[in-house]
């Protein structure tokens, strides 16, 4: 079940992923992990970079599954110089805020393209109708954390 | 050998001194004199140095351990590496461009594979500046030896942080602090303290191989969650001239797999390191990975 419900949702970001001639790849679902780019390390924070984030405003229609704790292991998202997530899936994320109020504090990986980038006393935002974001780097990658207006 | 290693975490004669003795014993019928000690010091290795690499990935991935015949140190291929960290550590200032391909894991374990390219300009010790870009991402790491700056030339964000003194200490707090693990970082940590031997479980001479129409020595090697691979070229400029990098602990084991050209004579201008923000870029927070888990629901 798990399989198809990503079938009717997911076409755009399949197409982005440029894997639509494979039949099953509706199915596939998120890419969620990575090879790891170096061998040496005296830290260990895998896991750690997104457990705490609030995924819940892009996971209501269960069509983008950002959730990487899964497998408890392995995951560099936010280590991950080469790839975020699909563009597509701001199309995703565009619905689901339309459905629900973003809450404050929540963050998301990527915004609807139609939103406004404004800068604010000197604070870049992101405007997506009465949801404004402030995007901030987790690692290297650029999140989008739900805020009170600031106008 | 392996199978002495595992019970050996609950025995009582665990911290016995003589262990190193057992170990020895225990090589000796090997009949390899060259072996012992790299087994000795492979098995006797401090358990606070590697013991988070080797708990987290017999933790998780327990076939892992079963899938690996008994692992064999070989003294050439230390040697190799030992050498390589050396010449790497004994440049002033370089630069060197990566082809590389790296493996995307969906949650169902298909590999999809993103071709990137990879560059760093290095000033020893104290300047870096990194720039990688696939179709899916693309960001530049500029490093000075006061600040650490993030960007990223799609969505024009960038981040300034103060940064530590040296490089050395850079990738250290680029990681800890804030998440930012450099890719390829070994060439930071070879031939110092942080990629210490004793990490190498197995390790193995595979053979001359040209590369880029360049003779290498191919060697392979097992350690902390991964099966590596370095091509190092013949000669007296050992670089690395292809490194693969196989994730063991995710079953789908990804790689990500670089191609290297080298340049050990470059010498990056100064205003390489400092980061002048392009027209219309926007500076943001970067966070710190303490900071984020501190907002955990």
């Amino acid at each position: 079940m798990s399989r198809y419900r990503f079938a009717i949702l997911l076409p755009a970001l399949v197409a982005s992923v440029g894997l639509l001639s494979t039949p099953d790849a509706n199915a596939r679902g998120q890419f969620v992990r990575g090879a790891n780019t170096s061998v040496n390390r005296n830290f260990d924070n895998r896991g750690v970079e997104n457990r705490n984030i609030d995924d819940r405003n892009i996971n209501v229609n269960r069509n983008v599954n950002v959730n990487v704790d899964n497998h408890g292991c392995c995951d560099h998202y936010n280590n991950n110089w080469y790839y975020d997530h699909p563009v597509a899936t701001a199309a995703a994320v565009t619905t689901t805020v339309a459905v629900t109020a973003a809450a404050i504090g929540s963050i998301v990986r990527s915004v609807p393209p139609s939103c406004a980038s404004v800068v604010v006393n000197g604070i870049a935002y992101q405007q997506c109708g009465s949801t404004w974001y402030q995007p901030q780097y987790v690692g290297s990658s650029v999140q989008y954390v739900v805020v009170v207006a600031p106008r | 050998m392996k199978s002495t290693q595992s019970p050996r975490g609950t025995a009582p004669w665990r911290a016995v001194p003589a262990i190193g003795l057992l170990v020895l014993l225990t090589a000796a019928p090997l009949g390899c004199a060259v072996q012992a000690p790299d087994a000795k010091s492979t098995d006797t290795k401090p358990a606070a140095e590697t013991s988070a690499n080797v708990a987290s990935s017999n933790a998780t991935q327990p076939a892992t351990a079963t899938a690996s015949d008994a692992g064999t140190v070989d003294a050439q291929a230390i040697a190799a590496l030992d050498r390589m960290g050396a010449y790497l550590r004994s440049l002033k200032s370089f630069s060197v461009k990566g082809a590389s391909t790296f493996d995307l894991v969906s949650e169902d374990g298909q590999r999809v594979e993103i071709p990137a390219t990879l560059e760093y300009q290095v000033r020893v010790p104290d300047g870096l500046r990194m720039h990688v870009r696939s179709d899916h991402k693309e960001r530049e790491v500029v490093y000075d030896g006061r600040t650490l700056t993030v960007y990223s030339p799609k969505e024009k964000y960038f981040a300034t942080v103060d940064a530590p003194a040296t490089l050395h200490e850079l990738v250290n707090v680029a990681a800890t602090k804030y998440g930012i693990e450099l890719p390829l970082a070994d060439l930071f940590l070879w031939g110092t303290p942080q990629a210490p031997n004793s990490a190498v479980t197995d390790a193995s001479a595979i053979g001359p191989a040209i590369i880029d129409g360049v003779p290498t020595q191919q060697y392979a090697f097992r350690q902390g969650g991964t099966d590596w691979q370095v091509w190092i070229a013949d000669g007296a400029q050992p670089v690395p001239r292809r490194i693969v990098i196989t994730t063991t602990t995710d079953p789908a084991r990804p790689q990500y797999a670089t191609m290297l050209t080298w340049n050990t004579s470059a010498a990056p201008a100064p205003s390489t390191f400092a980061f002048t923000p392009p027209a219309g870029a926007q500076r943001i927070e970067l966070v710190q990975v303490a900071a984020v888990e501190e907002k955990s629901p």
